[in-house]
């Protein structure tokens, strides 16, 4: 059986957690065909995906990924040749993406779980904070639970930033030491797709309206990846939050109404749609 | 959800700090409570029990990451030895509009491509977005912000770009320092030999400051603009024939007011004093006129900054890695070697 590593890099909330529920959810249902096939339990533990994926069944927001540690995920999927690969994920909370943009700093533990070949790039399709001129700063920083003082000029905090300049620096900085290992495939995966597909764009072309100075480094490419866009709606539609207290959302009760799980989700990938979230996993690996 | 528990004594508590299992009743892992390693046992008391409070356990080691805020000189000198580059001087008081002007330029490539250049990557990405909050909050300013930058070192914004102009890719590095050493310059010419970034600068950027020009002191900023180049000439900061870019600011400013024809015939004046004075220091000199970061919609945004963009990619010194043997100047503090020379430790002059 061969190993595989694929780092799951993105913000906080940008549907890392939720894809991963999702994916193991159609893996061992096997309701849809996938390129990838559920290998087995014969190895590892499963208390975890088993937990997120049960979440994801029953329509309802995943926990934020505790802040303490990563996780590493692992799950045995069987290739269309036959052969049996077993893929890693580490499950890193984004509050550690969000130091690295912040704070310039990684601990060794994430730095050692970033310097592998394959990387899947979350972003939120409907969370991108556009640069703007018109922006009231200290409702922004309010926002994001940043100090402020009302009647003072608002100093900078890296936490303003654009979406596309803390994608882009999180991404650069995998080409640099000390998280450089070289040319690697990379997948943009647009998390929340069915609310970016109102648009009508297909996935590149929302990076190149949403995310124009992202676009333009992989464009050209000077750091030398091999990259592709994904639009990618691992729920469907709103999900209900966690605590049972809450009244069902009709968003949800729609999706648990569906006899298949599965058709919920969608992937855009650069040929096809479909439900199979393990396509760029057999892309990044092939 | 009911607590369960082994026994009637056994506490509903769990050592997992993330776990609240005393209230929602499950584990945060997804385990039932009898197979949680965790669950029943006392949360450790070197670990946090709740957010905010302190720790005695020591952080995880970390390890830093490349800085994204400006380059350092040595930093700048790796940028010219690697590759193509545009080294440009931006010259001029501390409120004519420096910070504006980069942060303008960035924010046309934070939309998309300029002129069919494209933007191609940053090892200062930090350092910019400061810039760009800077110049918003400037733009809404009623008094004039102090420049941030500290005296007596230059950094750089580092930017690489490619497509259009630019072919195959060159990386520009635009100096920041304060705008007031430069003035010092007049006043004392020996200090030119302390600005590196005028040494070796492809382009130096004048910027005229087209508010200022409006108001009482018109004729002094003429006559600062020339006394700042006759202090560098006199410093033999210019003996590399730059290129000069001489820049009305602030142009909405201008267009908006009752006298932007005067204002028009005080730039000519400059621009043709300038001519006459230096003709044949600056190996050519060209006029723009931009609103990097106008407060009024009298100019676009960013009106004149592609303008200058182009004549930036523009080159007065020869690429260092042609294999020719690179022009010495006793006074360059930058070692610039060709790119198949070992690495050699930097000397001072």
């Amino acid at each position: 059986m061969t190993e595989e590593s694929i780092v799951i890099i993105g913000l906080p909330e940008s549907g890392k957690t939720t894809f991963l529920a999702a994916l193991w959810h159609l893996v061992r249902s096997r309701e849809v065909e996938t390129l990838l096939r559920f290998g087995g339990l014969r190895s590892g533990e499963f208390a975890h995906l088993n937990a997120i994926a049960g979440r994801w069944c029953e329509a309802k927001i995943q926990d934020r990924t505790s802040v303490n540690g990563s996780r590493l995920v692992s799950m045995t999927l069987t290739r269309a040749d036959g052969g049996a690969v077993r893929v890693t994920f580490p499950d890193v909370p984004g509050e550690a993406y969000r130091r690295m943009w912040e704070e310039r700093e990684c601990e060794e533990e994430i730095v050692d779980l970033l310097q592998v070949k394959s990387v899947l790039f979350f972003v939120h399709a409907d969370k991108i904070r556009a640069p703007s001129w018109v922006v009231d700063e200290v409702a922004l920083m309010q926002q994001l639970n940043l100090p402020v003082t009302p009647g003072e000029p608002v100093d900078w905090h890296p936490r303003l930033a654009p979406t596309q300049v803390q994608a882009l620096d999180l991404i650069q900085s995998l080409r640099c030491p000390p998280l450089d290992v070289g040319p690697r495939r990379l997948a943009v995966m647009l998390s929340a797709w069915d609310k970016a597909a109102e648009e009508g764009l297909d996935p590149v072309a929302f990076l190149h309206a949403k995310l124009p100075l992202l676009a333009q480094y992989l464009t050209n490419n000077a750091d030398d990846w091999d990259w592709r866009v994904y639009g990618v709606s691992a729920q469907g539609g709103d999900y209900d939050p966690a605590e049972d207290e809450q009244e069902p959302s009709r968003s949800a009760d729609e999706l648990r109404e569906l006899d298949i799980p599965s058709d919920r989700i969608l992937i855009v990938g650069p040929t096809h749609s479909s439900h199979d979230l393990t396509e760029p996993l057999a892309w990044l690996m092939s | 959800m009911a607590a369960i528990s082994d026994g009637p004594d056994s506490p509903v508590q769990c050592a997992n700090p993330d776990c609240r299992v005393a209230e929602t009743g499950r584990c945060v892992d997804g385990l039932e409570l009898k197979a949680c390693t965790y669950f029943g046992e006392a949360p450790d008391a070197d670990i946090e029990a709740d957010h905010g409070e302190e720790t005695d356990e020591p952080p995880a080691p970390s390890i830093k990451l490349r800085s994204a805020d400006t380059l350092s000189l040595r930093d700048a000198s790796a940028v010219l030895r690697a590759g193509p580059t545009r080294l440009i001087a931006i010259v001029g008081p501390s409120d004519a509009g420096k910070t504006s002007l980069i942060a303008g330029l960035y924010d046309l490539f934070q939309r998309g491509k300029i002129n069919n250049v494209c933007f191609a990557r940053s090892q200062t990405l930090r350092a910019f977005e400061a810039a760009c909050h800077d110049a918003r909050s400037e733009s809404r300013r009623a008094e004039p912000h102090i420049n941030r930058t500290p005296y007596g070192e230059v950094t750089f914004y580092h930017l690489e770009v490619a497509g259009g102009l630019a072919g195959e890719g060159i990386a520009l590095l635009l100096g920041d320092r304060a705008g007031e050493e430069y003035r010092e310059a007049a006043n004392d010419s020996s200090i030119s030999a302390s600005l590196h970034e005028i040494l070796r600068a492809d382009t130096i950027t004048v910027l005229i400051d087209g508010d200022r020009l409006l108001g009482v002191n018109r004729h002094n900023v003429r006559i600062d603009a020339v006394m700042i180049l006759e202090g560098l000439l006199a410093g033999d900061a210019l003996a590399a024939k730059p290129r000069v870019a001489l820049v009305l600011t602030k142009l909405d400013a201008v267009m908006g007011s009752q006298f932007a024809d005067r204002v028009e015939r005080d730039f000519a004046k400059i621009f043709e004093d300038i001519s006459q004075r230096f003709g044949h220091t600056f190996q050519c000199i060209s006029l723009f006129r931009v609103a990097a970061s106008p407060k009024s919609p009298a100019a676009e945004r960013g009106a004149g900054v592609s303008e200058l963009l182009d004549y930036w990619m523009g080159s007065a010194m020869p690429p260092v890695h042609t294999g020719d043997p690179p022009r010495v100047n006793s006074r360059m503090l930058f070692n610039l070697r060709e790119i198949s020379e070992p690495e050699a430790e930097e000397t001072n002059d």
